[in-house]
């Protein structure tokens, strides 16, 4: 029962954290260089990492995919066309989403955790410089740009992980590989979506937890590891929520 | 004038004041003293909304504030800056960029305007010369110097200090004591000061509120405290191990 009211306290402490950045945001839009330092940061914190990851899983999903198809139908050319739709709007926007939340969620909930403690989140109020205009709304925009980025870096990885590891498994042709028959607009606006809600969410729920930490080092670990399990869980729970709406927009798997 | 009014304030179980009430005339030096964790910077925090009470009421200059926004504020933290315990200077910006932030966002200067203000106010601490270094590349008394001069930067009228002397040489201590009188003696403003520090108290403050277990336990003048046979403020002011303040 704690834990439900805690994942309540923190749903609400999150949404009104949103509210103030979008009214923020309105009000006056950070200065572009920082947002593009926030953006080039977040890209370049986990451009590598996603590479590695989506990499990897890209060559698994599809030794598994064509090592099955062998199996059933004794024929791995569709294996491409069938694996890219699932990179794109499920496994890319997700796992980029939660390599994000890792990689840059801690070290939002960790710098903003540590000024937080040292009292530099009030100096600046006192200045004149309020935490979600001058912290949360560039770190906001920054993950805007650079999750969509990462979202086509990360499913381009795996894509083409796939293509060497069943080339390699099964000789599939690569020119047969490279098939995009079943990739519609919509699996691609659809990871598209989830990637920009991802964009905006993870730096808003590291923040939250950052603006949260009380007390000093201690706090700050605390506000770092809970900034990783809620941007976490919100990336999991969104991916099924968004999926699900999409698939009933879509009327269903025929379409 | 300033006024607190029986201000109750717990973070989860642990009440930290109960029912302070205080009030600081204009012009004058109040230093708020008590054994670490009494609550005396959680009260003066009060004042500028970076705390918010349970109950009770603040008045400042007349203006109940007790129900301000934190849009509210922006303004009162123009009239009222505060210096905090630790210099709180942003890792990311120079000296110079520091001192510029008020001047930017409470005045609307343009960054080449504040910036060039900030090196006039950096200057009258002796900090030009390292205007362009990051905190990090300067000690703890030269970063306190130039928390003092942001804080200066919007010429307040009113002033809070938290531990202003805390981790100082006594010559820079002696430097922030003069500096405190001086801005009262020349200019009229009002400093609430938040202090262990007992050559800092008794040589600066023209009032001295003591709080113990979340309430008032003295308020009177330097030579009162001095006098005072409360053995919790004897206590204090000897520094005696032994005696009823508990840890």
């Amino acid at each position: 029962m704690s834990a439900l009211r805690f994942a309540w306290d923190e749903a609400r402490g999150v949404a009104r954290l949103l509210a103030d950045t979008a009214q923020a945001l309105l009000r006056a839009r950070p200065p572009a260089a920082v947002v593009w330092a926030q953006a080039f940061d977040v890209g370049n914190r986990s451009v590598f990492f996603i590479l590695v990851t989506l990499g990897f899983l890209g060559a698994i999903l599809n030794f598994q995919t064509g090592f099955q198809a062998q199996r059933i139908f004794g024929d791995t050319s569709l294996i491409g066309a069938a694996t890219l739709p699932i990179l794109v709007r499920q496994l890319g926007p997700t796992l980029v989403g939660l390599m994000v939340a890792i990689r840059v969620g801690t070290g939002i909930a960790a710098e903003i955790g540590s000024m937080v403690v040292t009292e530099q989140v009030d100096a600046l109020r006192m200045c004149g410089a309020g935490p979600v205009d001058y912290l949360v709304k560039p770190r906001v925009l920054a993950g805007l740009i650079a999750v969509p980025a990462l979202w086509v870096i990360g499913t381009g990885a795996a894509w083409m992980a796939g293509l060497w590891v069943t080339h390699l498994a099964f000789q599939t042709n690569p020119a047969t590989y490279v098939n995009l028959d079943l990739t519609r607009g919509a699996d691609i606006a659809e990871g598209l979506f989830k990637a920009v809600v991802f964009g905006i969410l993870i730096p808003v729920i590291a923040a939250h937890s950052g603006l949260q930490a009380r007390g000093g080092s201690e706090g700050v670990g605390r506000a770092t590891t809970q900034a990783v399990v809620s941007a976490s869980l919100a990336v999991i729970v969104l991916d099924l929520l968004i999926g699900a709406v999409a698939f009933g927009l879509r009327g269903g798997a025929g379409a | 004038m300033i006024e607190f009014e029986d201000i109750h304030k717990a973070f989860g179980a642990q009440k930290v004041l109960d029912g302070v009430s205080l009030t600081v005339s204009q012009g004058r030096i109040v230093y708020i003293i008590g054994k670490s964790g009494a609550g005396k910077s959680v009260l003066v925090k009060h004042l500028v909304g970076l705390v918010r009470q349970d109950s009770g009421r603040i008045r400042f200059e007349g203006e109940d504030i007790t129900h301000f926004t934190e849009r509210d504020f922006f303004g009162l933290r123009r009239r009222c800056a505060m210096v905090f315990q630790h210099s709180t200077l942003f890792d990311s910006m120079t000296l110079v960029e520091n001192v510029a932030l008020p001047i930017r966002r409470h005045l609307g200067a343009t960054q080449r305007e504040a910036l060039e203000q900030a090196r006039e106010k950096l200057a009258l601490v002796d900090m030009a010369a390292l205007s362009d270094r990051l905190p990090a590349e300067v000690g703890d008394g030269l970063r306190k110097r130039v928390a003092i001069a942001r804080a200066l930067t919007l010429t307040p009228r009113y002033m809070v200090f938290d531990e202003p002397t805390t981790g100082l040489d006594p010559v820079n201590a002696v430097r922030v004591d003069r500096l405190i009188r001086d801005l009262s003696d020349r200019t009229g403003v009002t400093s609430v000061v938040v202090s262990h520090d007992l050559r800092s108290i008794f040589g600066v403050a023209d009032r001295i509120v003591m709080l113990y277990q979340g309430k008032v336990l003295l308020d009177g003048t330097p030579a009162e405290f001095r006098t005072s046979h409360d053995p919790v403020v004897r206590q204090f002011v000897t520094g005696a191990v032994e005696g009823p303040m508990a840890l």
